[in-house]
């Protein structure tokens, strides 16, 4: 009676896990400001026509930044004794000017009433390094496009672990030894942002942002950037800093005219709020993970 | 004294096979710690690759790779305990089986575990390890799949939850005569008891799930966070009837009143501990992640539910061994039986 009993409960339990389990199971939703990354069927090819123009600007910061956080690295004394001074990065502000913020045309209509969308552009044979420096990434932002060659390099005197976190791509983790050969990786869709990790050192931590087209920079240090080669057409710039879980976003449409340029000034901050749209939830919109994952 | 007057010194009671019992659940209750430990880091990927760590038996333990390879290195020592254990459990069946062969010279002296299904059981616990440490393997090369960690958190306890069973099963108290009771009043406090048990299993796959579905560095999916938090609401009523229930109908008995109120307490300590997990994990999200008493909260809330889980399936067993169904129930189920026949 009692081994009968101890069977339908040892049964029954299994069961329920599995089903629980099982329900985890579903398909990936794309996502991302610039959608998947397969071309519309009908692309045309783009070429320059001399008449490129480009947009530029600053980023600020308005209001007191929250002050860099030193980073304990007693985990792994190399780090430590490579970067004493390592802290966290989320916030580079130089005289009131934000660096590491990824500045984009989401979309827009060229002059000739075409839609970007709708035209392909050569992937750059030009190679990003992302190099893990002073058990940090070098560079923390960046930007490539859809099937550009990453190359990944390991400049510390310990191991690292390089993980990108996609959503639209597959997930990619590999281990990286000091001295090891550098790593080449890409992207076969776009993704506005895809996080880097290292599971070695949980406070590393970079983005990388693929998209369909060139048209994108990344702030430096004074907050300046320059998107060069822009066809002249209407777009909806996006500004987007990193904070919380997703970042925070700020867009802006600007007119590039022919051979001419065009201002796109971009605040973030306490004080920042025009045209702002902060993504972080920290009590997001009912979502069942184990519904919607994997 | 010989093995054999050991052996029944108290009825059929085997010391080395109970304390052997005792070390591998005192061990898989570490082992649960150091997993939890490597969720908590978000270490489960500081090496890509498995059975190896970095292409290395025992790499530099520097960084996260301390808690990943440090967890592999205590979850082979579990495996290899259950190994032993399930060769201590069927030492006769394999010393009659190596002697019939002329293998060896003389029959065992020692004689292993005389009850089949507790050898049985020995060989689910070792099945179960084994399947753990594939499970284990198959979540690092898959870069950590929801589905497959969760599912390695929650045969994790289960396995525990076996060698905590097989400890109650060699034990001096199981083994001694034990008076039986009958159930009193309507709710039976056995089934009381197995729905607790059922409750807490399924609150440890939530919990396992809702840990696995965020890193530190995401917020926690909402509706998952409230179904734990409902889990738990399930969990202490259920587990606060049984122990009422006990405590009312059956106070004399220690045998019964000793886990019940263990249980109790530590679901108190568990409800605490979840609390304070949630509260250290939302305090400081603009700090460098992990925070010392984030990991060490979240871990120990971990633990908790383990030993919770392991208190009521020890409870539940124990009121299987000594309730029986009362006389007026037993002879209501003969009538219908009998009815039933009839017609």
């Amino acid at each position: 009676m009692f081994m009968k009993q101890t069977k339908v409960l040892l049964i029954l339990t299994i069961v329920l896990s599995l089903l629980a389990l099982a329900s985890a199971c579903g398909p990936k939703t794309p996502s991302g400001p610039d959608g998947g990354g397969t071309p519309a069927p009908n692309a045309k090819k783009f070429a320059p026509k001399g008449n490129e123009g480009s947009i530029s600007g600053a980023v600020a910061f308005t209001g007191t930044p929250p002050a860099p956080k030193k980073i304990a690295t007693d985990a792994d004394p190399a780090c430590g004794q490579k970067n004493p001074n390592l802290s966290t990065e989320d916030n580079l502000v130089t005289n009131g000017k934000l660096g590491n913020v990824l500045v984009y045309i989401k979309e827009g209509t060229l002059a000739d009433g075409t839609k970007i969308g709708e035209w392909t552009f050569d992937t750059p044979s030009t190679t990003l390094t992302l190099d893990q420096n002073g058990c940090h990434y070098k560079p923390h932002v960046s930007a490539v496009m859809v099937s550009q060659k990453l190359t990944i390099t390991n400049s510390d005197p310990t191991q690292h672990n390089i993980h990108f976190t996609p959503k639209n791509n597959p997930d990619w983790n590999q281990s990286q030894p000091n001295g090891a050969a550098p790593l080449s990786h890409s992207f076969a869709r776009s993704e506005i942002l895809v996080p880097v990790k290292c599971n070695q050192h949980p406070w590393m931590k970079a983005y990388v942002a693929v998209l369909k087209h060139p048209f994108a920079a990344v702030s430096a240090e004074d907050g300046s950037f320059s998107i060069k080669g822009v066809p002249p057409g209407a777009y909806t710039v996006v500004a987007w800093h990193e904070g919380g879980a997703t970042g925070t976003e700020k867009t802006m449409q600007v007119t590039v005219p022919a051979s001419g340029s065009a201002t796109a000034d971009f605040a973030f901050g306490d004080a920042a709020t025009a045209s702002g749209n902060p993504s972080l939830q920290m009590m997001p919109a009912l979502e069942f993970p184990m519904l919607s994952r994997h | 004294m010989k093995i054999a007057d050991r052996q029944s010194q108290f009825g059929n009671m085997n010391r080395g096979v109970h304390r052997f019992a005792l070390l591998l659940a005192g061990a898989t209750f570490f082992l649960i710690i150091a997993g939890a430990l490597v969720t908590s880091h978000d270490a489960g990927l500081a090496t890509s690759d498995w059975p190896l760590s970095n292409g290395q038996f025992f790499p530099k333990m520097v960084g996260n790779l301390f808690w990943e390879h440090g967890h592999r290195m205590v979850a082979t020592t579990v495996g290899f305990l259950t190994v032993c254990f399930t060769v201590y459990l069927y030492w006769e069946q394999i010393c009659n089986w190596l002697y019939r062969r002329g293998l060896i010279r003389s029959a065992p002296v020692y004689r292993g575990e005389p009850r089949r299904w507790v050898r049985r059981l020995g060989a689910i616990a070792l099945g179960t390890v084994i399947a753990q440490g594939l499970l284990g393997g198959l979540t690092v090369k898959l870069n950590l799949p929801l589905v497959v960690s969760a599912a390695h958190a929650t045969l994790a306890q289960l396995f525990f939850c076996t060698t905590v069973s097989l400890a109650v099963f060699t034990s001096r108290s199981w083994l001694k005569d034990q008076p039986t009771m009958e159930e009193q009043g309507s709710l039976a406090v056995r089934y009381v008891c197995i729905a607790a048990a059922a409750t807490i299993f399924l609150q440890l796959i939530i919990g396992a799930t809702l840990r696995h579905s965020a890193t530190w560095d995401q917020p926690l999916p909402t509706d998952l966070l409230l179904t734990h938090i409902a889990g738990a609401i399930a969990v202490t009523v259920l587990l606060g009837t049984t122990a009422v229930l006990i405590l009312r109908r059956h106070g004399g008995e220690t045998f019964l009143t000793r886990p019940a109120k263990l249980a109790l307490s530590l679901l108190a300590v568990q409800l605490f501990l979840g609390i304070a997990a949630y509260i250290t994990r939302v305090a400081s999200p603009n700090d460098p992640q992990p925070l010392n008493p984030m990991v060490g909260i979240t871990v120990a809330h971990v633990a908790c539910g383990a030993l919770v889980f392991a208190t009521t399936i020890i409870l539940t067993l124990r009121t299987f061994k000594v309730l029986r169904a009362n006389a007026a129930s037993f002879e209501f189920a003969t009538a219908e039986r009998k009815l039933k026949l009839e017609l």
